[in-house]
């Protein structure tokens, strides 16, 4: 299956590209699935794995947000304190008799709202993504804290809860919403022209700037999108668990990071895969998950976790610096080997040329 | 048109520049320069480096608007402030770094900016894939190019077929003047002859070129007109047929026009 994705990289359409990109990667949670089945029979449970997929789904609605922000060349780090802050001010409103519709609304324009203000800071402030995010992390964090400090909410109304804990034809809901996250997500970034203007604008800003994309608005869009799935993502955890409190999501953003880099998503931007995203937070649900089954200690669990995303971000370092290699290898080729060779002699230096 | 453009005199005039002045604090490094570029003529700027070549470019592409003077593109005068101005004005503009997106492949960059659109159930905008890739391959075909690996990253691609695709989103965008600025460095013999017969298929098509170089055998070989500059003044522009190379080189060290 990987030699068969690495024998025809591009051949085919353009758009079925990502198709490719994802296969080494979904191989290597194949493996992993039947290695820990034939470990442990219980891991291969259809009831199990319906659970891993619960387990990933709200990490992997925020990693189809956090594909956009890093191809864009950026980062948030943000995400599990906004998780945080819209949670706990939503379910205020909605204990507080608020329209549950109404209520949800409002996390959606608290999302985008967070998402504007972090996108107008980064493209027109021009603080780096790290830094700002960085900030705003702390500062939502904070906020959440203000609101409600060690308070645990909890009751929700049901048509609330059905988000996170319904089922609809045998799949739980959360999996449902995830995978539709994931179908528009992949759409959005393969099939448009927002989606190509952030692969754009991560691959050479100066470039977009000047083939005439509006880079700035195209960054603000990038942060508001990734607010909005963080809303989703926030809402189908709270509702999951019925509760909230202001310390929910700590540490959320390296998950959501790590599924998007194990996927393959090149921290410097330009490009990415959201379904190698989607595989990326699989993974390392299926890796939790599994760690659970054969009772290794949380602790451990971290450790291993650690050492995932580590060993995903070298390799992603070795795929990036094979590009140049190959441009170099490719540039010898067509040119007519033959022919270049002996013109790069005393014939080039002929050409008069001046300091 | 033959390679001499022994007709460009009577052909119309695409671009008038008249007394164009830019200056750095209070170096002057573009100095009341004149000159004019007729249609399918290829007009190659030369000049020691720090001479103005770029400056006077840059202004041409509108990423840096001149102090003073005027740019007349077709008898109407422009006011280029952004390289959005000078692409409506019909000026296309060659970068030293070509201004592709490394990460995208081949149509993504030849359409990036101005992408073709289809609609999914009849109403939701999304990227005609299909036509822009065949879009690309007949601007190609055009040039008698075919890229084997369309769909791959540009920056697979040798440095002579990205040339070409810089050059094919220029085409895309219907201009009537090309600047290029230093096209053939950094290429080897075979990729510089390449882009050399870009060039004059370019001309031959009616599209006026201004072009810098350093190397004087590529001037000769391509040029019409060299104009020559020398700390920010134009000094001279001469028929490539009716001089020669010493003489260029005279006028470029010693600014003596002869």
């Amino acid at each position: 299956m990987t030699s068969n994705a690495n024998s025809e990289p591009g051949i085919g359409h353009a758009d079925r590209r990502w198709l490719f990109e994802g296969i080494g990667l979904t191989a290597v949670i194949l493996a992993l699935a039947i290695l820990f089945i034939l470990i442990n029979p219980r891991f291969g449970t259809i009831a199990n794995f319906i659970n891993i997929l619960t387990q990933a789904s709200f990490i992997i609605v925020m990693a189809v947000g956090m594909t956009f922000v890093i191809t864009s060349a950026g980062i948030d780090l943000s995400v599990g304190s906004a998780v945080a802050f819209i949670t706990v001010v939503a379910f205020g409103f909605i204990k507080g008799g608020l329209n549950p519709l109404l209520g949800v609304a409002l996390m959606f324009a608290l999302g985008a709202f967070l998402g504007f203000l972090t996108g107008s800071l980064v493209a027109y402030v021009k603080i780096p993504p790290f830094i700002t995010t960085l900030g705003m992390m702390a500062a939502l964090r904070g906020l959440a804290l203000v609101h409600s400090a060690g308070e645990m909410h909890f009751g929700l109304p049901t048509s609330v809860t059905y988000v996170g804990q319904g089922v609809l034809g045998g799949v739980p809901v959360p999996v449902i919403i995830s995978l539709a996250a994931a179908v528009f997500g992949a759409w959005l970034f393969n099939r448009t022209r927002f989606g190509l203007h952030v692969r754009a604008i991560g691959g050479n800003r100066e470039a977009a700037r000047l083939a005439g994309v509006p880079v700035n608005r195209v960054e603000v869009m990038v942060y508001v999108l990734m607010g909005l799935f963080t809303a989703l993502g926030g809402l189908i955890m709270m509702a999951r668990i019925d509760s909230t409190q202001a310390t929910i999501g700590t540490a959320m953003e390296i998950h959501v990071i790590s599924a998007v880099i194990i996927g393959g998503t090149s921290l410097f931007g330009g490009r990415g895969s959201v379904y190698g995203s989607v595989m990326g937070a699989l993974l390392l649900a299926m890796m939790t998950n599994a760690l659970i089954i054969a009772g290794v200690d949380f602790f451990w669990q971290l450790v291993v976790m650690g050492g995932i995303v580590l060993i995903a971000v070298a390799i992603s370092n070795l795929r990036e610096q094979r590009i140049p290699a190959l441009a170099q290898f490719m540039r010898r080729e067509p040119s007519g080997g033959a022919e270049s060779e002996p013109a790069r002699g005393p014939a080039q230096k002929q050409g008069g040329t001046l300091s | 048109m033959t390679h001499e453009g022994s007709g460009a005199l009577a052909a119309a005039k695409v671009l008038n520049v008249v007394g164009l002045t830019k200056s750095y604090g209070g170096l002057k490094a573009v100095d009341d320069v004149s000159f004019e570029v007729f249609e399918g003529e290829i007009l190659a700027l030369v000049g020691d480096n720090g001479a103005g070549k770029s400056t006077l470019v840059k202004a041409l592409a509108g990423a840096q608007p001149p102090d003073g003077g005027r740019i007349e593109i077709n008898g109407v005068s422009h006011q280029l402030n952004s390289p959005r101005d000078a692409g409506e004005a019909g000026i296309g503009c060659l970068h030293q770094g070509l201004g592709l997106v490394d990460t995208l492949n081949v149509p993504e960059n030849v359409f990036l900016g101005r992408e073709l659109l289809t609609r999914l159930l009849l109403v939701i905008p999304q990227l005609d894939h299909r036509q822009m890739r065949e879009r690309t391959i007949e601007l190609l075909s055009g040039f008698g190019i075919s890229l084997p690996r369309l769909n791959d990253p540009v920056i697979r691609l040798s440095g002579g077929q990205r040339q070409t695709v810089a050059i094919s989103r220029l085409l895309l965008q219907d201009v009537r003047l090309v600047v290029m600025d230093e096209p053939m460095a950094a290429l080897g013999v075979e990729e510089g002859r390449r882009v050399l017969d870009l060039v004059r298929t370019m001309r031959d098509r009616g599209i006026s070129i201004i072009i810098i170089s350093h190397n004087l055998e590529h001037v000769f070989q391509l040029a019409d007109r060299i104009a020559i500059m020398k700390n920010g003044r134009l000094i001279g522009v001469v028929r490539s047929a009716a001089t020669t190379r010493d003489e260029v080189v005279r006028m470029i060290t010693f600014g003596a026009a002869t």
